[in-house]
């Protein structure tokens, strides 16, 4: 492919572009890079900060630590739990929130949308929120964080968007052939759909992934702390956690494995483990995270 | 800030709503015993799994009592609680702060514990002093809480550690006990090694304490016989820091070594983790300290430097040219355990409580000859690992100790750690072997709740640090401190005397 001949000017901007995008990244990837190498890292460096981007002296005992003593797994189940029950439900609200008021011929339309609009506009704060999950006996369970936030309006208000944007004629063809609502949704709405769901449900899990604040206001049992609790709590309580633990003698008299937790290694190894689900599934659903912000701007 | 702010109104007012109905609810005072029923405790954040920790098993084979154990938030955990209170979460004990215990009290959310601590929490009753007690009574003589006292009354909490090879090197083999001394040391260590070092970096405030703690050492300030933001003077007035007559000289004399160089240049940016990380790395030679830094520092200086026991001194309460040297006991309530008005299980969490005290040395330092054992001068030495692998985690489960008994208990959790216990005795029991008299008895240790103090004291705290800070860096001057003062009345500094000085007037 030949590339077209391009301006001195042309040539310079496009120099520049690379230069700062490239910088911007780094900006971006360099912390992830050396809280990582921490994680990993041997003690004594970790804390007398030589640390950068390589890890030194390379050791697993502080991620051994965070896997095994800490409740890292039960936390990374419940954000599992959490993130997957509560996009199907959300999509499954939104849905069939959206495609009715898609529809021009529905009774109420305007109302029901102004409705919806107007809750988006004006939160009753958290306070009212929290004396309604409580009056439910949600507090402490899965629902508490999953039912408030059971349909997004912005979400819903993009889904219905876009089920405008179907050629009428389509569905008219499926009632003639005799489908039922339901049917024409299920069979020729949702299937001419899966760039809006992928990318709504995206948006609903990354929501529940990334809820601290909730999930920190309706639980207090341990066993019901999801990642991102976890990990503030790891970060906050990463001193008490180390004072408990053998340590604090001689090198000569400890074993390496006990030198090499650290505060700062314990919180690094947490934040390094919490994201390595995100990085797995990251690949897969870019395209539709950038297909969103696409259909956010244009429709939104 | 806005916003927040109004979130924290509505919770007020969500907070007085419940309180008014908490008050006209009475808790049952029936006991139904052990395996009969679980209680349910809240207590603050640990960053372990409580329910699955192996002090729960222990403590249920002792008590037993099933006990299902819940806790705060990290972040926002007064907000939460006043949440969980309003919305009538009926927890059975709540192991609080004594800020927020404070914060309840005024609410009137809490079981009176007077007749229940009779019948069936005598061991509670008899290991605290009457003093603590009055100080959790409310002014007709209701009990609202049961305390855990801090464990050690005259503990050097905030000392200095030095590298003692570096500081051979420079010609100088002793610790200073006195203010010139430290200074002549400091000069020396500047004088001989340029800018290679920090020469003392600081401050250090300990994360636990937070906004609590002051940034510039108090062993400097002891040389001024300045130990406290509040203390009483000879006369019995209530004086803050910024009114002792000695004030200008101790900020004259920080603010002297920061424009020497003495001192870190990242004096006030400096954070916990930059101070630990600075003196770890080998970057500073003196670092201003307590027990945490040194049980992170040293285990990486002797594994990075080869350095042992002697390469570390520990610069303790330092004396005025006068002789003047004071540091205030560390004597308080550290943390205090309620029960709600609407636990139905109030009897049993007493009894609990009761039966947890009766097995005080089992439970938080576990079984002779396998967790420790006496030396020869009959203290409790820790059997590592296992000391700390099986009860380690124990502090998070106390909640009132036999206060005299858990004082000769203590020690042996600090000496689980060689570092901690390195420093531990040299800044503490060494002085307290040697200068017992520069202790000084806080006065206001058992002050009940206080409105104003809960709410300016910490602005004020903070106030005072900036301060400092300040003539540090050169932006203000000894000058400056009649404008900090008329600013320090504006923040409520004269409501919080007043009620200190109304307080001391009832001893």
């Amino acid at each position: 492919m030949r590339i077209k001949p391009q301006y001195s000017s042309e040539r310079g901007f496009t120099l520049f572009a690379y230069v700062f995008m490239t910088l911007l990244a780094l900006v971006c990837i360099l912390p992830c890079i050396h809280v990582a190498a921490k994680s990993i890292s041997g003690g004594t460096l970790v804390v007398g900060g030589q640390i950068f981007l390589f890890p030194k002296q390379i050791q697993f005992d502080t991620m051994g630590y965070i896997l095994k003593k800490t409740a890292f797994f039960n936390c990374l189940k419940n954000t599992i739990i959490v993130t997957v029950l509560g996009t199907f439900i959300s999509m499954f609200t939104t849905i069939t929130t959206a495609y009715p008021l898609s529809k021009p011929s529905l009774r109420g339309r305007r109302v029901i949308v102004l409705l919806y609009v107007f809750s988006m506009v004006f939160f009753g704060g958290i306070v009212p929120a929290y004396m309604v999950v409580n009056t439910l006996g949600l507090l402490d369970t899965y629902w508490a964080l999953i039912l408030p936030f059971a349909i997004i309006q912005f979400n819903m208000f993009v889904v219905k968007s876009y089920f405008e944007g179907i050629p009428e004629s389509i569905e008219e063809a499926a009632y003639i052939d005799g489908a039922g609502d339901v049917q024409t949704l299920t069979m020729i709405v949702l299937p001419m759909s899966t760039p809006i769901i992928a990318t709504v449900s995206l948006l609903y899990a990354v929501n529940y992934w990334n809820n601290y604040f909730h999930a920190m206001m309706y639980t207090s049992s341990s066993s019901m702390k999801t990642l991102q609790v976890y990990l503030y709590d790891t970060i906050e309580n990463g001193q008490a956690l180390l004072e408990n633990l053998y340590g604090g003698a001689f090198g000569s008299t400890v074993g390496q494995s006990l030198v090499n937790i650290t505060t700062g290694g314990i919180v690094a190894a947490a934040v390094t483990l919490s994201i390595i689900p995100i990085i797995l599934v990251y690949p897969f659903v870019q395209r539709y995270l950038i297909q969103g912000i696409t259909i956010g701007s244009v429709k939104g | 800030m806005k916003k927040l702010a109004i979130v924290l109104m509505v919770m007020t007012c969500a907070f007085s709503l419940f309180a008014a109905g908490a008050k006209e609810t009475a808790a049952t005072g029936e006991l139904k015993g052990p395996g009969k029923v679980t209680l349910t405790r809240l207590g603050y954040n640990a960053g372990f799994d409580v329910n699955k920790n192996y002090m729960v098993p222990i403590i249920e084979d002792v008590t037993g009592y099933k006990v299902e154990y819940f806790e705060l938030p990290a972040q926002n955990a007064d907000e939460k609680l006043m949440m969980e209170v309003a919305s009538g979460k009926e927890y059975d004990l709540l192991n609080l702060s004594v800020d927020q215990w404070r914060t309840l009290v005024g609410s009137g959310a809490l079981l009176p514990l007077n007749d229940l601590l009779e019948k069936y929490g005598k061991d509670i009753l008899a290991g605290n002093s009457k003093e603590t007690w009055a100080a959790l009574s409310d002014d007709n003589g209701n009990i609202l809480g049961v305390p855990y006292m801090y464990p050690y009354d005259t503990e050097v909490s905030n000392f200095m550690i030095v590298r003692m090879d570096l500081v051979r090197a420079a010609g100088i083999n002793e610790i200073p006990t006195t203010l010139d001394g430290f200074y002549d040391m400091l000069v020396q260590l500047k004088r001989y090694y340029g800018d290679r070092y920090i020469i003392l970096a600081g401050p250090y405030r300990n994360a636990a304490n937070g906004s609590n703690s002051l940034s510039f050492p108090q062993i400097v300030s002891s040389a001024f016989g300045i130990y406290n933001d509040w203390m009483v003077d000879e006369k019995g007035n209530v004086q803050y820091m910024s009114e002792h007559e000695r004030f200008p000289e101790l900020v004259s004399f920080l603010a002297k070594c920061a424009r020497e160089g003495l001192f870190d240049p990242d004096w006030a940016a400096n954070t916990t983790s930059s101070v630990t990380e600075k003196f770890a790395s080998g970057k500073a030679i003196i670092a201003s300290s307590d027990r945490n830094l040194a049980q992170a520092s040293i285990p990486a200086l002797s594994t990075s430097h080869g350095l042992g026991p002697d390469d570390f001194g520990f610069i303790s309460a330092l004396e005025g040219a006068d002789g003047t040297c004071k540091y205030m006991e560390s004597t308080s309530i550290g943390k205090v355990t309620a029960i709600l008005k609407k636990s139905k299980n109030a009897a049993d969490a007493v009894n609990w409580m009761n039966t947890k005290i009766q097995n005080q040395l089992y439970i938080n330092i576990g079984v002779e000859g396998i967790h420790f054992n006496y030396d020869a001068a009959g203290e409790i030495a820790p059997i590592n690992p296992i000391f700390a692998d099986e009860r380690g985690d124990s502090f998070y489960y106390l909640d009132v100790t036999d206060a005299d008994v858990f004082k000769t208990e203590w020690p042996s959790r600090i000496r689980k750690s060689e570092a901690q216990w390195l420093a531990f005795d040299a800044a503490t029991m060494k002085t307290n072997a040697n200068r017992p008299q520069i202790f000084v008895e806080n006065k206001f240790a058992y002050m009940p709740a206080a409105e104003s103090f809960a709410r300016y004291n910490t602005t004020l705290l903070n106030s005072l640090n900036d301060f400092v800070l300040q003539v540090m860096a050169g932006t203000r001057g000894v000058s400056d401190i009649p404008t900090y003062i008329r600013d320090w009345k504006n923040l409520g500094g004269e409501d919080v005397r007043k009620e200190l000085a109304a307080y001391l007037a009832t001893k």
